[in-house]
């Protein structure tokens, strides 16, 4: 990535949104409680390939996570898929 | 099975309809706070500092540098021990802070992915991690500073510090002059973030 | 030289400060934190930052024992990119792993 061709610099900091604060705080206590390392979560991330690019920032962290977490047998696909579900009928409801 | 969360401290409707990843996120921390891997309080006290701690220490630290030289000292030879001794738990993060000089001016990236000093500053902003930042400032620094309206003279060497690996870094900027007899307070009061970063200098 | 208190021993290392180095001109697939952009590249070492469990192999869960020396290492920017636009003095320094190194 370094030294390639690219555009200017949106100078603004943008901040978080509320999610991405929480996603962040998420991320950085299951680091620091060592439940996943940071070198698997780049990898992760790195991994991605084109949708690298595609994804925001916190977007391909929550994905990277959702990655690692399921190699290391936190949880299946099928469980966060329902997992998944009942967050989305809970908001819908709201 | 009836969740039992008591989801009142949801604010994100705030911002409109979730994400497919908002609500991806969400997922997993309940899936983890089910299985007993963490608690929402761990995630929301982290929240807290990120929020509330975290952004101040930074300008603080600098600011008590710029008025003790034998502290400034310490930071320049061991970043984390001479923080640690301000008060500062670092964490995990191994720091070392650079001077900016009449010669040296230094400036930080991370061209990898964003690693950054979050226990003394907090969250990045949103330019250090964007992939122009990350491409540009490895290779025209002085047209990426000017970007910020920070110009350096030919004479000043600029040093660009890729935080690639296991170091962690912050700048400190030289303490500008009209800043005679300013308490600590008023001193941090001028030490931006961005010039923590390197891509600013303060101003009185 | 003493390092500080958060870098670990670095005793048995192959370089020291002011060592000329080049950086493997290698394309390994997986997590690597050697930047594409000085692969190749001779710079000279900054400081010995001490020894630390490898990412490439931490990235993969394993515990990236033996630990690597780490070294920060100073590049002119000028041997870095051909059409550099800034001074000779302006240069840039990273973090480069033993095992990337090779005496230049």
């Amino acid at each position: 990535m370094g030294g390639e061709p690219a555009g200017p610099i949106d100078i603004v900091d943008h901040g978080m949104k509320f999610w991405e604060k929480q996603a962040n705080a998420l991320r950085n206590t299951l680091t620091s409680r060592k439940v996943v390392r940071l070198d698997e979560l780049r990898r992760a991330a790195e991994d991605l390939g084109e949708r690298y690019y595609e994804l925001e920032y916190f977007e391909r962290t929550t994905e990277a996570l959702r990655r690692v977490l399921i190699e290391h047998g936190f949880f299946t696909e099928a469980e966060l898929d329902a997992k998944v579900a009942e967050v989305r009928r809970r908001y819908d409801a709201a | 099975m009836k969740h039992q969360h008591d989801h009142s401290h949801d604010r994100s409707f705030d911002d409109g309809p979730p994400s497919e990843y908002e609500i991806l996120s969400r997922a997993i921390q309940e899936l983890l706070e089910a299985k007993g891997v963490i608690t929402a309080e761990h995630v929301r006290r982290r929240m807290e500092q990120f929020e509330a701690d975290f952004p101040q220490r930074g300008a603080q630290v600098v600011a008590h540098a710029w008025v003790d030289a034998d502290f400034k000292r310490r930071l320049l030879a061991d970043g984390k021990r001479a923080c640690a001794e301000y008060g500062i738990d670092l964490e995990a993060d191994r720091l070392i802070a650079l001077e900016n000089t009449s010669r040296v001016h230094n400036v930080i990236v991370c061209t990898l992915c964003s690693c950054y000093p979050r226990a003394l500053l907090g969250m990045p902003p949103t330019w250090y991690k964007s992939e122009n930042y990350r491409r540009r400032v490895v290779r025209e620094p002085r047209a990426v500073l000017r970007e910020f309206g920070t110009v350096i003279p030919d004479d000043v060497e600029v040093r660009v510090h890729d935080s690639n690996a296991d170091m962690r870094y912050v700048v400190v900027p030289m303490r500008p002059g009209g800043t005679k007899g300013w308490s600590e307070e008023r001193l941090a009061s001028i030490i931006t973030r961005d010039s923590l970063v390197g891509v600013t200098v303060p101003k009185p | 030289m003493t390092l500080p208190s958060a870098y670990s021993d670095a005793s048995a290392r192959r370089f020291n400060v002011g060592d000329r180095v080049r950086v493997k001109h290698s394309f390994p697939p997986g997590h690597r934190r050697t930047p594409h952009y000085v692969r190749g590249k001779t710079g000279v070492i900054e400081r010995v930052c001490g020894a630390f469990a490898n990412p490439e192999e931490l990235a993969y869960g394993f515990d990236g024992e033996p630990k690597r020396v780490l070294y920060r290492v100073r590049f002119r920017q000028r041997d870095l990119w051909r059409d550099y636009a800034g001074p000779q003095s302006d240069h840039l320094e990273l973090e480069i792993y033993e095992h990337w190194l090779e005496s230049a």
